[in-house]
């Protein structure tokens, strides 16, 4: 199911939260409301943790992510780190990564299985990102942009694109990431897409200004409405019989 | 009488140009370098602004250039298309209290009678310069935006108990002849323009009085009463000062200039930032306003 909501009267939900399959990471606000509809959602299945990163808030753009690991940027201070691996799972690998670029959340975007990353991103890095984050990666981009970070939401299940992105892009990416891609905008026509939401393989939060279109093909290309926060689904999922539409 | 007005559902610009003797207003050095590329070409006369701007122009002295430049700011009725621009400039309409601005920025560009929107002809950007309109509190009183505006000029008049208790009653009783002047610029924008906005809202008003299709909604305009929020410092003690300021006698420096003059109309003492004015004075503010800008 996708939700609609706001940090501090500022859409851009991606920005200032991480969500994962394993774990959600949420910045620390003035008021409670942005934590605890976070933890509504997901109390009981992943844990949700209130943290910054090199003391900012924009900790959605700063660090990537899957179930199997978490990256940060050089700029993340010793008692950040060490926060982080104190209250995420054991089988989350946190690492801290010395890269030029160091907006992490900008410059990759990925699922469990697949990454892709800025063109211009280290050798070192991408090796990191393969070792840690347990993925397949390939430096894209999307729509001309080079930060795909930015203008790309995908999950195990689905992706969203720039708009602008044209069909034969869509096509390329939507065969190396193995997942259907739609191109689509969010926050009522906000063409960064993971600045204005962020998504996992059951459950996604837009910002509030998101219409009621673009909530439904984030729905529908995500596969939220029978989505069960289920870890096995995806191995059960070849002997399954997918729901009829 | 009014033949020169056509308020049709095309949309028509009311032109206002203006010189300038300041930067064309953009966000980064490189869209300044866009927009004074472009403009040459509108404006042949222009005199000394030079033609050969490097597009990708990483140097942020602009001190290089000097001369009038030419901007075309045209007013335009609110529309749909300008909601994220208008929500910039509102962001910070009720400080930093979490309301639902995004909402009550629709119901501005709803009303597209009455309101004005300042931009720069041509611009592929869509980028909003200011904002005028003014809404009825009655006809709007539904609007759960409305309740938390409501709710926030309440409390922030509560420290004085009779203003307080005249705020409610311009906002509850009142409130079918009580309207809320919205009125949000960007700050560097040229005070030329700011008697024509002004102008424009007022002239507005009383056409709609007139030309809006139902009883109801002409009734809605005649205001008695306009409710301005503004944003002032005031010197806190002898010594310190929020804000430097050449004057040294000021004690209250507002961030909008005609936000003096209106509060020098008002007919109930302001709480640093709620103001209620009388519509019969709107004139006197016009004519400061215009003595007050070409004096600047």
């Amino acid at each position: 199911m996708a939700t609609r909501l706001q940090f501090e009267n500022n859409c851009e939900v991606g920005v200032f939260s991480k969500l994962t399959n394993a774990y959600c990471l949420v910045a620390i606000g003035g008021s409670e409301n942005f934590y605890s509809v976070f933890e509504s959602e997901l109390a009981d299945v992943i844990p949700v943790v209130k943290t910054s990163i090199g003391g900012t808030r924009i900790i959605g753009r700063l660090c990537a992510g899957n179930k199997n690991g978490l990256l940060l940027p050089h700029t993340t201070t010793d008692q950040e780190l060490q926060h982080l691996r104190n209250s995420l799972p054991d089988q989350v690998v946190v690492q801290r990564v010395d890269e030029r670029l160091s907006a992490l959340g900008n410059c990759i975007a990925c699922n469990d299985h697949v990454a892709l990353t800025h063109t211009d991103l280290d050798r070192e890095t991408e090796e990191m990102i393969a070792d840690v984050l347990g993925v397949e990666v390939f430096r894209q981009t999307i729509a001309g942009n080079i930060l795909v970070g930015s203008y790309c939401a995908f999950s195990n299940r689905g992706g969203l694109v720039h708009p602008h992105t044209s069909i034969e892009d869509l096509d390329e990416l939507s065969t190396l990431l193995q997942v259907p891609l739609v191109a689509g905008t969010v926050n009522r026509g906000s063409e960064v897409i993971a600045a204005g939401m962020t998504v996992n393989d059951w459950t996604a939060f837009c910002g509030s200004d998101t219409t009621a279109t673009e909530l439904s093909v984030i729905e529908s290309v995500f596969k939220l409405r029978e989505a069960q926060p289920s870890a096995i689904v995806d191995e059960m999922r070849k002997s399954l019989i997918d729901t009829y539409v | 009488m009014r033949s020169q007005l056509v308020k049709s559902k095309a949309r028509r610009p009311k032109r206002r140009r203006q010189g300038l003797k300041s930067w064309p207003i953009t966000f980064s050095p490189f869209a300044r370098a866009l927009a004074l590329a472009r403009m040459p070409k509108r404006h042949s006369q222009n005199p000394t602004s030079s033609v050969n701007i490097p597009r990708h122009s990483h140097s942020s002295d602009d001190e290089s250039f000097d001369g009038v430049i030419q901007a075309d700011f045209s007013f335009f009725d609110p529309k749909p298309q300008d909601f994220h621009g208008a929500k910039t400039l509102l962001q910070t309409y009720l400080d930093d209290h979490e309301w639902d601005l995004s909402s009550f920025v629709d119901l501005i560009l709803d009303q597209t009678t009455v309101g004005t929107v300042v931009k720069i002809e041509g611009d592929e950007d869509e980028g909003i310069f200011a904002l005028v309109t003014a809404l009825n509190f009655h006809r709007y009183r539904e609007h759960r935006c409305f309740f938390t505006l409501k709710e926030f000029l309440l409390r922030k008049a509560r420290q004085d108990k009779a203003v307080a208790d005249r705020l409610r009653l311009l906002l509850e009783e009142q409130s079918r002849v009580v309207g809320l002047l919205v009125s949000q610029r960007m700050l560097n924008l040229p005070p030329q323009l700011l008697p024509h906005l002004y102008a424009a809202l007022f002239d507005e008003v009383s056409w709609a009085t007139e030309d809006e299709p139902t009883e109801e909604l002409r009734n809605s305009f005649k205001f008695k009463h306009y409710i301005i929020l503004s944003k002032i410092y005031v010197q806190k003690s002898a010594q310190q000062k929020r804000k430097p300021s050449n004057d040294n006698d000021e004690a209250i420096i507002y961030v909008k200039a005609e936000d003096e003059i209106f509060h020098k109309l008002r007919n109930y003492r302001p709480t640093g930032l709620v103001m209620a004015v009388e519509v019969d004075k709107i004139a006197t503010f016009r004519q400061e306003l215009a003595s007050l800008i070409s004096e600047t």
